[in-house]
Parts: structure tokens; sequence; C-alpha cells
């Protein structure tokens, strides 16, 4: 005889399982990506039908043979694709290690550059370009803002540790002192130089875009990103556990320093390589795994691929309206995202009226 | 397993050896042993601050400690928490923290939470986890909120959603830091009985933080009384929850009764020494007592409380009432050691018999030298007589005292005498007895 409440209500159902969630979610991002990857692919100030497009497409990956031009073959393959790429595996990143840090430190507030890394990105592209060390290769611009991303991550994390013991509440406000400060020197920087053509590539360089994309780019650039979020999804049931609490998550097994290391170190690190190749991009990393949480509920498992999806879709179509509103000038990407995304953002907050986190 | 084959003459499936505990270097968890049998629940009392929280965090691996063994199911635990066997160690050990932290899951998936430690990294919940979860919450009613968020909840509904989690854990060993704590009457009792029907369907042990004594009374087997980090006692309700572990681990005065339906301890909190002595049913009124070798040192401490003035008969040197009364500042009558009571020592307790507004004789052992004591109670005219705990043969004595009448009959007769005048009452019932004649005064 079982101890019985005394309610003895239906069970009700708890929506789909995971696998379901996860399955639906990445077909329908998926099939919505392929379709903005082909008009994507098309338009600009050179325009494609999309027939051609869509048939180069399957082309590239052995289906059927291209009906396009060659010109046009060439515009989709060597300019459009790598920045399609670039834009959906840079908002992908974003996404994927917003979550994270929304996890980790149980605040809607949180986003990617949360702990340093988009300033410390930032601190290192303003060198590199003042410097003139951008100049002497075009890798030097992304490698300078990674290694910048990487030291104040590292410093930030230092601030949090001292003492011995490793601090939450420290880290995020070792984040906001280390971004303060090297805010500050990007904003001394432009205001000192004499250079104007410094202070403008600065600026551009700030406001986040993918008009530099090439294959070189995401050649780089992919394996890292794809290797952390991987890394990512495996701790994702982990961090449903340290959601629910610390202890609790002891006690039901998980490893939790070394969890919480293992995700804040490749969310970081992949933010890192992301604003390497993009500049700072606002809002992807905050609204997309908001969004996707509403719809999909905040398991980690489903949470976590989804916003990488929903987040390179998002940059994807918001590096194409970029592309086009101006036509043929180009609006910058990071100034686009944010936008589109602060409204969309305060429409949810108003009429969701859900706690989001 | 070999290992657990080898410890089969160990019954007890959580051994605690010798547990020491430091946070920022304090001491907080001191030198603790004890054991937890399967099939049986254990429960930590204290006051605040005594040590029972980390005492049950470090036992559930979440602390380390400074010192000392943890012995689960045959596996030692000792200070290392290593990684290779937080898994192992979390399917035998649940934990249930005092306070539900707030989080964006619904109610059924943090239940189903409770399954990670039974799957593989990558495996997914299969219907067998879903279906133990839907019977945990079952039982414990949270069902109706399933599909809530869980900061949506109130904090008695969030706090049986970690109940079914910890269910759904199917751990050999439970420990629960308070899980009644934010629940109401009705559910208090609900949850107790659910661990007790866990304990007996499943086999499993229960360690469990309780703050209100009769409920820890009523349900567990056994409790440990941590004092300052240290354990104050261990045992039995009825072993345990005696008045001056209260006042030792707690700093309350209480009383000690059968419950009505349980016959397990009652706890009746009286009051702290420290309380304000003013508006309460002694108050203004004087209590005088009869006493010797600890028969009234219980009644002192409660009297006092109740705002009583209390005065004490001839009590000699190196008798446990007189150093009770002497610690508890009260106007008393002393005696040499084992000397008989003088004229003016028995004329000086005459006069704070006359004077007080009730008189009580307790039920000591009498011999030649104090057989005046009971003499003087016969001066008063508003006696109460305090009924042994025991009685041998027609001797109406506290055999505890190991001193039955020495006096040839002489204390006995004259007990006998005042018996039938005004009867007699059981101790744990006197301050009732006062604050009805008090009422009736009114």
């Amino acid at each position: 005889m079982a101890t019985d409440f005394g309610s003895s209500v239906q069970r009700v159902s708890t929506g789909s399982t995971v696998l379901r969630r996860l399955l639906i979610g990445t077909l329908l991002l998926g099939a919505l990506t392929v379709l903005v990857t082909i008009v994507a692919a098309s338009v600009g100030p050179f325009s494609v039908p999309f027939t051609h497009t869509a048939t180069t497409l399957l082309d590239l990956i052995g289906i059927g043979e291209s009906t396009a031009k060659p010109t046009e073959q060439a515009i989709i393959q060597s300019i459009r694709l790598p920045r399609i790429f670039l834009a959906f595996i840079v908002g992908a990143a974003l996404g994927i290690s917003g979550g994270i840090m929304q996890g980790l430190f149980r605040n809607s507030m949180a986003d990617p550059g949360i702990i340093g890394v988009s300033s410390g990105g930032a601190t290192g592209a303003v060198i590199a370009i003042a410097t003139g060390a951008s100049t002497v290769s075009t890798f030097f611009l992304p490698l300078f803002a990674f290694i910048g991303s990487a030291v104040s991550m590292a410093v930030v994390f230092l601030i949090a540790s001292v003492g011995g013991r490793f601090s939450m509440t420290t880290l995020l406000l070792g984040g906001i002192a280390v971004s303060s400060f090297l805010g500050a020197i990007t904003t001394a920087t432009i205001i000192l130089t004499d250079d104007l053509n410094v202070q403008r590539q600065i600026i551009f360089w700030i406001a986040g875009g993918f008009d530099t994309a090439r294959w070189e780019s995401v050649q780089i650039v992919a394996p890292i990103i794809v290797v952390g979020a991987l890394i990512t999804i495996f701790a994702a049931r982990d961090l449903n556990l340290l959601l629910i609490g610390e202890d609790e998550a002891r006690a039901l097994g998980v490893r939790v320093t070394l969890v919480r290391n293992t995700l804040l170190i490749s969310a970081s690190l992949i933010t890192g390589a992301a604003v390497a190749y993009s500049g700072i991009i606002a809002f992807v990393g905050l609204v997309v795994p908001h969004v996707v949480r509403l719809i999909v509920g905040a398991d980690h498992r489903v949470l976590l691929p989804l916003s990488a999806l929903g987040g390179g879709l998002f940059l994807l179509v918001a590096d194409t309206a970029a592309r086009i509103v101006l036509s043929p000038a180009e609006l910058r990407v990071g100034v686009l995202t944010a936008l589109i995304g602060a409204p969309f953002f305060i429409y949810l907050l108003v009429h969701s009226r859900a706690r989001l986190i | 397993m070999l290992a657990a084959n080898g410890m089969l003459e160990d019954s007890a499936v959580l051994r605690v050896e010798g547990l020491s505990t430091k946070l920022d270097g304090k001491s907080i968890v001191d030198s603790v042993s004890f054991s937890v049998n399967r099939g049986e629940v254990v429960g930590v009392v204290g006051a605040n601050g005594s040590g029972k929280t980390t005492l049950m965090r470090t036992v559930a691996g979440l602390l380390t400690a400074n010192s000392g063994e943890i012995v689960i199911d045959g596996t030692s635990f000792g200070h290392a928490s290593g990684g290779a066997s937080r898994q192992e160690r979390s399917r035998k050990v649940a934990y249930m923290p005092q306070l539900a932290v707030s989080h964006p899951f619904t109610a059924f998936e943090s239940v189903l939470m409770g399954r990670y430690p039974h799957l593989g990294r990558f495996e997914l919940e299969g219907s067998g986890d879903r279906d133990l979860a839907w019977q945990a919450m079952e039982r414990t009613s949270t069902v109706e909120f399933a599909n809530r968020k869980l900061d949506t909840l109130s904090g008695g509904e969030r706090q049986r959603v970690v109940l079914a989690r910890v269910l759904v854990q199917q751990a050999d060993v439970l420990l629960m830091d308070e899980p009644t704590a934010s629940l109401d009457l009705r559910h208090q009792i609900l949850t107790m009985d659910l661990v007790r029907e866990e304990v007996r369907d499943r086999n499993a042990a229960v360690v469990v933080i309780l703050h209100d004594l009769s409920l820890a009374a009523r349900f567990c087997d056994r409790l440990v009384v941590l004092d300052g980090g240290k354990k104050l006692a261990e045992g039995t309700p009825w072993e345990v929850l005696t008045p001056s572990n209260l006042r030792a681990a707690f700093g309350v005065e209480g009383l000690v009764e059968p419950d009505p339906v349980t016959g397990k301890p009652h706890v009746l909190l009286l009051g702290s020494d420290n309380s304000s002595k003013e508006d309460l049913v002694g108050t203004g009124r004087t209590v005088h007592l009869i006493c010797g070798a600890g028969s009234g040192r219980e009644l002192m401490h409660q009297l006092r409380v109740a705002g009583y003035d209390v005065t004490v008969g001839v009590l000699g040197i190196g008798d446990s009432d007189r150093e009770a009364a002497e610690r508890l500042g009260l106007n008393y009558v002393a005696a040499p050691p084992f000397a008989s009571i003088t004229d003016e020592q028995h004329e000086a307790h005459l006069e704070l018999v006359k004077a007080a507004d009730h008189v009580v004789l307790c039920a000591m052992a009498v011999g030649l030298n104090n057989v005046r004591n009971v003499v003087a109670a016969t001066a008063a005219s508003n006696l109460i007589m305090i009924e042994p705990l025991e009685r041998v043969g027609d001797l109406e004595l506290d055999v505890a005292t190991g001193v039955p009448d020495f006096t040839d009959g002489i204390a006995d007769e004259l007990r006998r005498g005042m018996i039938e005048k005004f009867g007699e009452i059981p101790e744990s019932t006197l301050l009732f007895e006062l604050a009805r004649s008090r009422g009736e005064d009114l």
C-alpha cells in the first residue's frame, strides 16, 4: 500500500521526449537554413536566379549538374558561400555559448561575452589595427583578437580563483570590471589616434561583419567552433543538473568543478574564435537561447543544439539583410542584429510574461 | 560484489566513524560517529549551528571531511571524494537539501533528473525512468503541477517535487535535510509516512534532520543529538529526548510526555531560561520543593521557566539537587553532608513551607538524616505529592535512587497519611496542576 497524498490527477502530458524535440527542431531549423542559404547565395548587387543557385548548391554536394553560368557559380562559390558559412557558424557559436553562460550563471542577462571575452577580442583587434600588424598578414587581425579573448578570459578566471575558492559571482563581477577596463583602452585608442583610416577600421571591426569572409577563414574558425560546440553539447546533461543546484548536482554524481570549468572555457574559446573573425556581434547570444528556451524548454540537451542552429540561422538572415537593405552599400551586421534583436526581445519580454530563466 | 560480501557481518548500510569537518578553519563537526541499518530511520536533531547540515553534507560527499571515515554499503569513502566514485556514490546515496533552488525546469523534468545516476552519459531517459518519475509524483501529489516550472511553485510544492526526485534516485541511503521545513501539517505527516514506507518497501536507510522533535520522535527509530558539532546523545527517542538533553542541546525547558496517539515521546516546549518572566502563570507565586538526590532537579528548572519563585527544603552539601538549586540561585536551606537535620534547619524549613503558595513533596529516598523533610511536608496546607517513577513492593519510593526507606517505615507511614489526604500526581503533570489551580483562583 502506497501512501497517496490524496490527489488522483491524471498524468498530464509532459510534451515530447528529448529526442523528439531535438529531431523536430533540427529538421525545422535545418530546412529553414537551407532555404535562407539559397536566398542568401542568390541576392546581392549581382543577382543570381534561385534555380541556378539551388542547382549549384546541389552540384557542390554531388547531386546533378549546376545550371548556373560560370560567373554566377564563381560568385556563389568563392564569395557568397564562405560568407554564409562563416555567418552561420559564428551565429551558432554565439547561440550555444550564450545558452551555456545563461545556464552557468543562472542569469538571463548572461551573454557569451560575459566574462570579458568580447572586449578582450576587441582590444586584441585594436592592437593589431593600431600597430599596423593587421596590414602585415590577414591572419594577424583574427589572431590578435583571439589572443585578446583568451588573455582576458584567463585574467577573469584568475580573479575569480583568488584565495583558492572559485566564485561565480566574482567571475561575473571580474568579467564586468575587465570588460570596462578593456573598453576604455579601445575607446582611448580610437580617440588618440590621428589616422582616420585606423579609426574607421576599428569602428568597423567593433561593429562586426563578414565582409572579409573567405574559405580560409572558415577553415580556421570552423574546426575550433565545431569541437567546442561538441564538447559543450556532451556536457549538456551535467549543465541541467548544475541548474537545479550545485549540491544537488554533486549528489547526483556530477563532477561540478570539472564540468563548470570545461563549459566556461569552451564557451569562451568558441566565442573568442567567433569574435576574432566577425568582430563584436550583439544580441545573438542573448536573444537566441531565450527564444529557444521559450519554445522547447530548459533542457540543455535540446536547448544547446537548437540554440546553435537558431543562432546560425539568425545571423545568416541578419547578414543577408545587412548586405541587401542598403545595397550596394552594406550595413554592419552587428548593427543590424541589435536593431532587429532588441525590439524583438522587448516584444517577447512584454508578451510572453513567462519568467525566462 | 566481493567487497560487500566480506562485510556481511556489518549490517549497517551507512557507518560514520570519527567524522570531523572544518569550514574556513573552524571545526563544525567534531569526531561524530554513528551508523544506520537498512530499514531504519535515524533522526539528527540539534540547535541551529550544531553542525547537522554540515554533517549531512559531508556524508553526502558535498564537503570533504578533515578526518574520519564514511562507509556506505561496505565501500569506504574516507576524505577523498574522487570523481570515479562519484556516480557510484550517487546511486547509493541521495541527498535532499534544505532549500530547493529555483530553476527553469518543469517539475516533471526536475523529478526525472533523479534518474541521471542510473543512465550512461549519452543515454536518454527511457519509459521505465518516466514511469518511475510519474509514480514518485503521484506519491508526493505533485502530478497536478508536473508541467509547471519550478519557479512558479510555492515553497512547499517545490519541496515535494524535490522529495519526488530523491525517491526516483532509488538510493540505498537517503539523506534529508529538513524535508518538512516548508510543509503544512498534513504534508509533514504524509511526507514522513512516505519516508517510512520507502524504508520498509525498499529496505532503504534514512538519515533525516528535523527541527520538530515530536515529529522526529514519531518517525525515527533512533535519534542523534548534536551540540556544538559533537554528538551529545544517541538512542531511541525515549532515551534521547529527556529534559536534561533538551536543556543541554537546545537551551530550553521541555516536558516529555507520551503522545496520546503514537505513545512516542511528545515534547512540550516550556520556554527558555532567558525568556521574559513577565506574565507567566507562575509570576508572583512561590512553590516550595522538598526533594533530594536529584528528585527535584528537573522540577526546579521547569518551575523557574514557568515564572514561579522556587524555594527548596533542606538539602545536604554534595546533593545534586543542592547543586542545581545553587546554580539556579534559589532560596534553600543547606545542611552538612549526611548529617541529620538540626532543629534550627527544620525551623527554617518550616518557614519556607508556610510562606509558599504550593508545597511539592518529591518521590525521594528517605533516610534518618532527612526524615524531617517529610515531617516538614505535613505542615503544608497546600501539598502536592509526586508519584515515584516505579513502585517497589509497597514501598512507595523512587527505586532509581537505589535507596529505599531507611527509616523503619516512619517516612512511609507519613507519606501514606499524606497520600490519603492529598493524592499523588506524576512529575510531568505538576506544571499543569499548578496552572489549573491558578486558573481556578482567577
